[in-house]
């Protein structure tokens, strides 16, 4: 069950102060950092809500990012949308792909799974890669950014566009929880910890887990729109599952099942790419090190290892109470027995 | 209220229920006895819909449920507990019984709101709890609980759906006497006008509930009774109840 924790609560605040800040002090290149965090955290949010409280590993959540921004840069480029409509149709059409991805998978279980949304994201690379009204190999340029010149906003600013994609990560952070919280979160988690006995409670397993893997594929197409206006262009390689593989890693390395711990994963992920590849282009050895020392220590990832510190040191310092009230009422006993 | 007609099932040559009718009136607590392989459990997985009879007709309040899911017999108010718990062990005994009447509820599908906050959903968990005696336990994780308090558990998670029928797999599996003894007055407490019908191979349990008692052997019914007339039929002796009986 997602619990909103004081430690949660708490780390979510210093993560926001410190973006914010981020965004008021830094440069072009720091900026452009924040907006690659941002999106990278939304979309490990999405992948989080599926595994992490459906035990539904998805290997297809890149070709849902790719597939918002693709939906956002034809719609834009190609059909002459406005980007506000646009954005809600990438978001409305790669939510339903989801939708129906899920509902054929969700029959299946584990590493079936796992296979199976591999396969979807696969075709989906395959048909982007191919059909040249998606422009191939060569992708597609000149994806406009959403203009919010009415209320004084200019998101071809990076600082602005920065702030954007905070903002929008907050949305999605709030959105994520509270369906988490709410009964279709309940019950996901509920199969993902006994889907027998929730079946046999009544609950239509498969509904269930293709209606939130239809959400979580919206909030990976939130990503991907943003992804495309971020660099103006799409490529397939966007839908490569190699980017769900990183996704995954982002999750595992910050917590699985925990929504913060996969933000805190992406804010190291990101960092540690842009560190180690200025000095050595073999930066994903580095990377892999520390995902299998993160695995091996068996805490649930960079968030989870702190979780299971403090819980530890407040079972302690209770245990010190305990015996410090136990001594007291010891002492107090001897002194009325010398009485 | 729950009705089977000639339901039979077979796996390869061996007819693990065969021609099974039984007819249970609302309010009706049948217990089911039966020697070890009889297709007590078996005959429960078709009733709730986790295995297909080859032949014959479940009926639920007068409707035929023969070819619907378990969800969807689960919801029109049939509901189990199983021989081995199938709880959320992960999650607090009140999180348990919350999913379950978060179903009963409809809010088992909600974007909206949080579904173990509701107010019928509490007060469905709240009265659930007290009738299994479960009050001390509610915020503790399933893990943490005893073996006794689980099985309390696993029978008030079934309940917590609102059913009109409760099928039962040996509620008291794997519990001392003293436990087997309270779950009596458990069993004894719930309200009248639920449907009760359990597998059980505690005598005690099953003659103190019991207001019928079917006889299952070698998938067929034998005995369909009483339970004063199941404790002098001579059948019963010899193919189940043996020295229990001459006791």
């Amino acid at each position: 069950m997602f619990r909103h924790t004081a430690l949660r609560f708490w780390t979510l605040g210093l993560v926001a102060a410190a973006a914010v800040l981020r965004v008021l002090t830094a440069e072009y290149f720091g900026l452009e950092l924040v907006a690659e965090i941002a999106i990278l955290a939304i979309l490990v949010i999405a992948l989080d809500m599926v595994a992490g409280f459906g035990g539904m590993v998805s290997l297809c959540h890149g070709a849902l990012m790719g597939a918002g921004a693709y939906g956002y840069a034809m719609l834009t480029v190609k059909a002459g949308l406005a980007p506000p409509a646009a954005f809600a149709g990438a978001v409305a059409i790669t939510g339903a792909a989801a939708w129906a991805i899920g509902a054929v998978c969700g029959r299946s279980q584990g590493i079936y799974f796992i296979m199976a949304t591999l396969a979807f994201g696969q075709m989906a690379y395959s048909i982007v890669f191919e059909q040249p009204a998606f422009g191939g190999d060569d992708g597609m340029s000149g994806v406009p950014r959403i203009d919010l010149s009415l209320i004084g906003v200019d998101l071809n600013d990076p600082r602005s566009f920065a702030f954007f994609c905070l903002l929008l990560l907050g949305g999605v952070y709030w959105f994520a929880t509270h369906v988490l919280q709410a009964g279709l979160g309940r019950t996901l988690t509920g199969i993902m910890h006994n889907e027998q006995r929730m079946r046999a409670l009544g609950v239509n397993v498969w509904r269930i887990k293709a209606d939130m893997f239809g959400l979580s594929g919206m909030i990976a197409a939130v990503a991907g729109a943003l992804a495309a206006q971020h660099v103006m262009f799409v490529s397939p390689g966007l839908l490569n599952w190699t980017v769900s593989g990183e996704a995954l890693v982002v999750v595992i390395l910050g917590g699985l099942g925990t929504i913060i711990g996969p933000v805190i994963g992406a804010i190291a992920f990101v960092m540690l790419k842009h560190e180690i590849s200025a000095h050595t282009d073999y930066w994903h050895l580095f990377v892999g090190v520390i995902l299998i020392a993160v695995v091996m220590s068996r805490a649930n990832g960079i968030f989870g290892w702190v979780e299971q510190r403090l819980s530890r040191a407040r079972k302690v310092t209770a245990g010190d109470a305990i015996d410090a009230q136990g001594r007291t009422d010891a002492a107090g006993t001897r002194a009325r027995d010398d009485a | 209220m729950l009705e089977t007609r000639g339901l039979s099932k077979r796996f390869g040559a061996v007819h693990v229920t065969r021609d099974v009718s039984l007819r249970l009136q609302r309010g009706e607590r049948r217990v089911i006895l039966g020697p070890n392989g009889a297709g007590k459990t078996t005959l429960f997985n078709q009733l709730v819909g986790e295995t297909r009879p080859d032949a014959g007709q479940i009926l639920l309040a007068g409707e035929d449920v023969t070819g619907l899911t378990v969800q969807a017999r689960a919801r029109r108010g049939l509901s189990r507990s199983y021989q081995r718990n199938t709880l959320f062990d992960g999650l607090t005994v009140e999180e348990n019984l919350g999913l379950a009447a978060a179903v009963a509820h409809g809010h088992w599908h909600s974007i909206r709101h949080d579904s173990l906050t509701r107010h019928d959903v509490r007060d469905t968990v709240r009265e659930v709890a007290e009738q299994l005696r479960l009050m001390p336990h509610l915020h503790a994780r399933v893990g943490d609980v005893s073996y006794g308090v689980r099985r309390q558990l696993e029978v008030a998670v079934a309940l917590a759906t609102r059913p009109l029928v409760l099928l039962m797999d040996e509620p008291t599996s794997g519990v001392g006497p003293e436990m087997s003894r309270g779950f009596h007055d458990l069993l004894n407490d719930l309200p009248r006008d639920l449907t009760l019908l359990i597998i059980e191979h505690d005598m005690d349990l099953a003659f103190a509930v019991a207001d019928s008692i079917t006889v299952l052997n070698h998938g067929e019914v034998v005995f369909d009774g009483s339970p004063e007339d199941a404790r002098g039929s001579r059948l019963l002796k010899d193919i189940y109840l043996g020295h229990w009986a001459d006791a």
